[in-house]
């Protein structure tokens, strides 16, 4: 395995084929993690870098933290390895289990797949906030991501006469 | 560590992340509870990415509304992007024409147990729907062949077409016009639902040779299928996911193969296909889903 200066942290790379090429990313808090270049291609903001030449031995992603980064690694891990397999039960039962995390994480979760332009973790992460906003009120969905509500009362009685088209 | 931070958290996600999640929603979440959340959200919500996939099926919220009214608000709001419309009971003929008028480009159309379209309505819509690649018109009324035939015209990219139907009550009876006219309209198809169909030996021969690129076959409750001779080895060879007229369980293709991007979920949550079998008029709900409570609704 080839090393950076730095501690390898990562759960990742040891069960890799020795023969493909790596890569390593560093997180916003200075860990290495050195992945196959496939796993780190299924970033399509670091698959831009690398097809536009980018040149360094480490890429840096400054704005995700070493456990935010580890486990996007295994995401995207799995999903090289669920692309060459096909298998739709195991993908499903595996993301179902993988996003099983608190607001807080999916938070992360969700800002680093934006930034890092992953679809498929994305995909996962969203649908799992729509999944959790589904069927709940205003007042439960403000509760469960901590948001305040900014409309006034008036402001509400304003809105809700402009729309009573929707009643029969 | 609380508060202040959190809230600016979620707050501070990027509008297209929200308009992602916002999309994968119904209509009735966004419009009577995500949308009132705080003003940036509301905000968000009349992004026309939320509304490109539009889904106003059962369950409905339980208030006085008018669902067709809030159809067309939801299909205004996607400011003529439309890609995928999913309904039941309640669409008509003038609904459908309402979506036809804003040249929509729409891909998917899903109309289950829609009683109230018309032959001439449903020709209607097809004709101005070129791009469409799936069709479902499950438990609709018994719609014409001339209706199927101008569906393979007016629709070549068509993809997957769902034509479920309970007609297995009546498996004595056998009709292969169905069968035969989708053989000789649809060759494009990849993926094809005929659960309970009347169709024979025949009419699933033609199938199979009218549309060489079929990838998934439900056969479910058809009756008259015996799969008699070579048969059944040329479905197994030609069919990647075949469900047989006694299988319980549907062979599933991935839901991810069709290209356009858009909620992928066949029917509500907690809904199981399978349950059409067992219920005449309504769905049943396994999660226990409690949506009878909408307390604040603002638009």
């Amino acid at each position: 395995m080839a090393s950076s200066s730095s501690s390898l942290p990562s759960p990742s790379s040891s069960s890799s084929s020795s023969s493909s090429k790596k890569l390593v990313l560093r997180s916003s808090d200075e860990k290495h993690f050195e992945v196959d270049e496939a796993v780190a291609l299924q970033s399509e903001m670091i698959k831009q870098m690398v097809e536009d030449g980018f040149g360094g031995d480490v890429i840096p992603l400054l704005n995700v933290s070493s456990n935010i980064l580890s486990k996007v690694i295994d995401y995207c891990k799995k999903h090289v390895d669920f692309d060459s397999k096909k298998k739709m039960d195991d993908r499903r039962r595996w993301d179902a289990e993988y996003i099983d995390v608190g607001v807080d994480e999916l938070y992360h979760l969700i800002m680093a797949a934006n930034y890092r332009n992953i679809k498929g973790l994305l995909d996962l992460t969203c649908q799992k906030v729509a999944d959790t906003i589904k069927g709940k009120k205003p007042k439960q969905i403000r509760i469960i991501f901590n948001i305040k509500n900014d409309v006034t009362p008036e402001g509400e009685q304003k809105i809700r006469k402009e729309h009573s088209w929707a009643f029969e | 560590m609380e508060s202040s931070e959190e809230v600016r958290n979620w707050l501070d996600l990027p509008g297209d992340v929200l308009s992602l999640v916002f999309s994968k929603l119904g209509v009735f979440d966004v419009l009577f509870n995500v949308q009132n959340v705080c003003s940036s959200w509301r905000k968000f919500c009349k992004e026309p990415l939320v509304w490109l996939a539009i889904d106003l099926r059962y369950p409905w919220p339980d208030m006085d509304i008018d669902l067709e009214k809030v159809a067309r608000h939801a299909i205004d709001r996607s400011c003529g992007q439309l890609v995928e419309f999913s309904v039941d009971y309640i669409c008509t003929d003038e609904l459908l024409r309402y979506i036809t008028e804003r040249s929509c480009p729409l891909r998917c159309l899903r109309l289950m147990s829609c009683h109230r379209v018309t032959d001439d309505g449903l020709i209607e819509v097809v004709n101005g729907l070129p791009l469409l690649e799936e069709l479902d018109l499950s438990y609709c009324c018994t719609f014409s062949n001339k209706v199927l035939e101008v569906i393979g015209c007016s629709c070549p990219h068509l993809k997957t077409f769902k034509l479920n139907s309970r007609r297995f009550r009546n498996s004595d009876v056998e009709w292969d016009e169905e069968a035969f006219t989708i053989a000789g309209c649809m060759p494009e198809l990849r993926n094809l639902q005929l659960l309970g169909n009347q169709l024979t030996d025949d009419g699933l021969r033609a199938i199979l040779d009218g549309c060489p690129h079929l990838e998934s076959l439900d056969l479910r409750q058809c009756f008259n299928v015996n799969l008699g001779g070579e048969l059944q080895k040329r479905c197994a060879d030609a069919i990647r996911c075949l469900s047989l007229p006694n299988d319980f369980d549907y062979c599933e293709i991935d839901p991810n193969a069709h290209g356009y991007e858009t909620v992928d979920e066949d029917y509500p949550s907690g809904f199981s296909e399978v349950d059409f079998l067992s219920d005449d008029v309504y769905y049943e709900f396994s999660d226990g889903n409690d949506l009878s409570d909408y307390g604040e609704f603002v638009f």
